[in-house]
């Protein structure tokens, strides 16, 4: 660990000092309007990169299947499941006369037929079925299968590439700055809640809104801003921040007298809770813990998680936020984590895609504990989002031609950084004449 | 006399009935639809009895309640909805809040929980 950070639970260095190839500077705003940049992202980055789809306990099956669409790589792909077990994407591109193969977002198929003119296709994309094969000349079938995509697995996270033969694995691409996330129980978080929308923003600064925790006393005021630890000064600063070559991390402090900032609520039978929450809780949330106390069907022992949780080991700790370049977030709790996209569609354009995972409960009482907890974070969801379209407008009317940052914002100024170096790495490629 | 909406030792609560809604997003709109006097008389007498409702309801498997039980279920979870609106808004909405129909809850999603 960086010998300059949190020294033991005390006052963080400042970010400048630890990241001073970030700079301290102010932010353009140039690449959050404009269509050019938006260009210089989808080939420099999106059409190169591993991006998080899904969860593989969604097609458990061989046939089970569901189509992603990514507007930044150009492409449409169906994620399906084998019959030797593997995930495969194919571009859902017949290659016929290209129409769509499939019309469904999810389900399940023997084999993928494409409505238009019955030809059909295995699992794997490989062509099997072409009605009227002769009155085609020279058709070679093993030449005209679906086009694939890549695709992996992380720790059940599905992964996509659109390069075919992508310049890194993912594994080289995730595990220098998650390897020590690995042995997370998210197989074992097995309810999940999603919800989408499209927001007329940029995804950067759709992602920005979530990577910084300055706001949360302002947006979060009426709601979960206590959850969170804060310094006699009210400022609530993370624990620590880590910026690697791409991806960033996040460890926050909690207030254990709330219900969002306990993890052990409804894990376990704990007393201190129960007082705290005669008088920090309120009557619902109360209710909540008492009928969810114990009716999870796991157990979460904080020593069985892996060491890249609460990496700092703060006593407080309540959850750390995890961005997976470019656009996955993931919010690592013990008892719970949330997953999002933030899935560019235009320069001014982003599907939200929130998930959170829950494990399941045992019973009505534990599951009026998890749509407590759900609830609240849809509405705070609703918090988040309800700033992005105005400051998108705000950016687009061009009043300002910079932002300016606190030095706790420093993912934003991290995830900026990267998607600029990217491009800037990519151009200089293709000067020479590469890719 | 009852209707046997709900189980007849919760008989009382069937003027309440109108929250027993059966997925998240009929849940949400109900509550925006709803005045904040609404919504704390709903509380109020499901909270007046809240221990009890949730002991019987501990009694059946989450897959297979028997539809007046599983209406009181429904209602349990309206409680939840409204959560929100209760303790932190004090009003039906978010305030300053992103338009809640605009946030899309995936109901089919194969990996939520059916009940």
């Amino acid at each position: 660990m960086d010998a300059t950070a949190n020294n033991g639970g005390g006052q963080l260095s400042r970010m400048r000092d630890r990241f001073p190839e970030l700079g301290s500077g102010v932010l353009p705003v140039e690449p959050y309007i404009s269509p050019a940049y938006f260009e210089l992202e989808k080939r420099h980055i999106f059409k190169r990169v591993w991006q998080h789809v899904g969860r593989e306990s969604e097609i458990p099956n061989p046939g089970d299947f569901f189509v992603v669409d990514l507007p930044a790589s150009d492409a449409s792909l169906i994620v399906v499941r084998g019959h030797d077990g593997v995930i495969r994407a194919l571009h859902n591109v017949c290659s016929h006369r290209l129409n769509k193969v499939v019309y469904e977002s999810r389900g399940s198929v023997r084999r993928l037929n494409c409505k238009f003119h019955g030809w059909s296709y295995d699992l794997t994309g490989r062509l099997v079925g072409v009605p009227d094969e002769k009155y085609f000349s020279g058709l070679d079938r093993e030449q005209c299968g679906m086009t694939p995509a890549s695709a992996d697995l992380w720790q059940g996270f599905i992964f996509v590439n659109v390069d075919p033969h992508p310049a890194m694995s993912l594994n080289d691409f995730l595990r220098p700055v998650y390897a020590d996330l690995e042995g997370y129980p998210f197989e074992k978080m097995t309810n999940c809640y999603r919800w989408r929308t499209v927001v007329n923003c940029n995804w950067k600064l759709a992602l920005d809104a979530f990577q910084e925790t300055y706001h949360v006393r302002y947006v979060h005021g009426r709601s979960i801003a206590d959850a969170l630890r804060s310094d006699e000064e009210g400022s609530m600063l993370p624990i620590d921040c880590l910026c690697g070559d791409v991806h960033r991390r996040l460890s926050m402090a909690g207030n254990p007298k709330t219900v969002y900032g306990n993890p052990k609520a409804a894990t376990t039978v704990d007393k201190s809770t129960a007082q705290a929450g005669t008088q920090r809780v309120g009557k619902i949330a109360s209710a909540a813990l008492r009928a969810g106390r114990g009716a999870t069907k796991l157990s979460f022992n904080p020593a069985d998680l892996p060491p890249g949780i609460n990496w700092r080991k703060d006593p407080d700790w309540v959850f750390d936020i995890n961005v997976f370049f470019p656009d996955f977030y993931v919010s690592t709790r013990p008892n719970y984590y949330q997953a999002y996209n933030f899935r560019p569609i235009a320069h001014n354009r982003t599907l939200f895609d929130a998930r959170v995972y829950y494990p399941e409960m045992k019973n009505a009482g534990g599951r009026f504990y998890q749509e407590y907890m759900k609830c609240v974070l849809r509405d705070v969801l609703l918090e988040d989002l309800g700033t992005l379209e105005q400051i998108q407008a705000g950016c687009e009317t061009g009043p300002k031609t910079h932002m300016i940052l606190h030095d706790y914002e420093v993912m934003v100024r991290h995830n900026a950084h990267v998607v600029e170096r990217l491009i800037r790495e990519g151009e200089a490629r293709a000067q020479v004449g590469l890719s | 006399m009852t209707s046997g909406i709900l189980p007849s030792e919760f008989a009382a609560l069937e003027p309440f009935a109108h929250w027993a809604l059966s997925t998240e997003t009929a849940r949400n709109h109900h509550r925006y639809e709803s005045t904040v006097a609404d919504i704390e008389a709903f509380v109020d007498a499901m909270l007046a009895r809240f221990d009890e409702i949730v002991a019987r309801l501990n009694e059946f498997p989450l897959d297979a309640m028997p539809p007046q039980w599983q209406r009181l279920y429904w209602m349990l979870l309206s409680v939840a909805e409204v959560a929100p609106a209760v303790e932190f808004y004090h009003r039906p909405d978010v305030p300053d809040g992103y338009d809640t129909h605009r946030f899309v809850a995936d109901e089919d999603f194969p990996l939520r929980p059916r009940m």
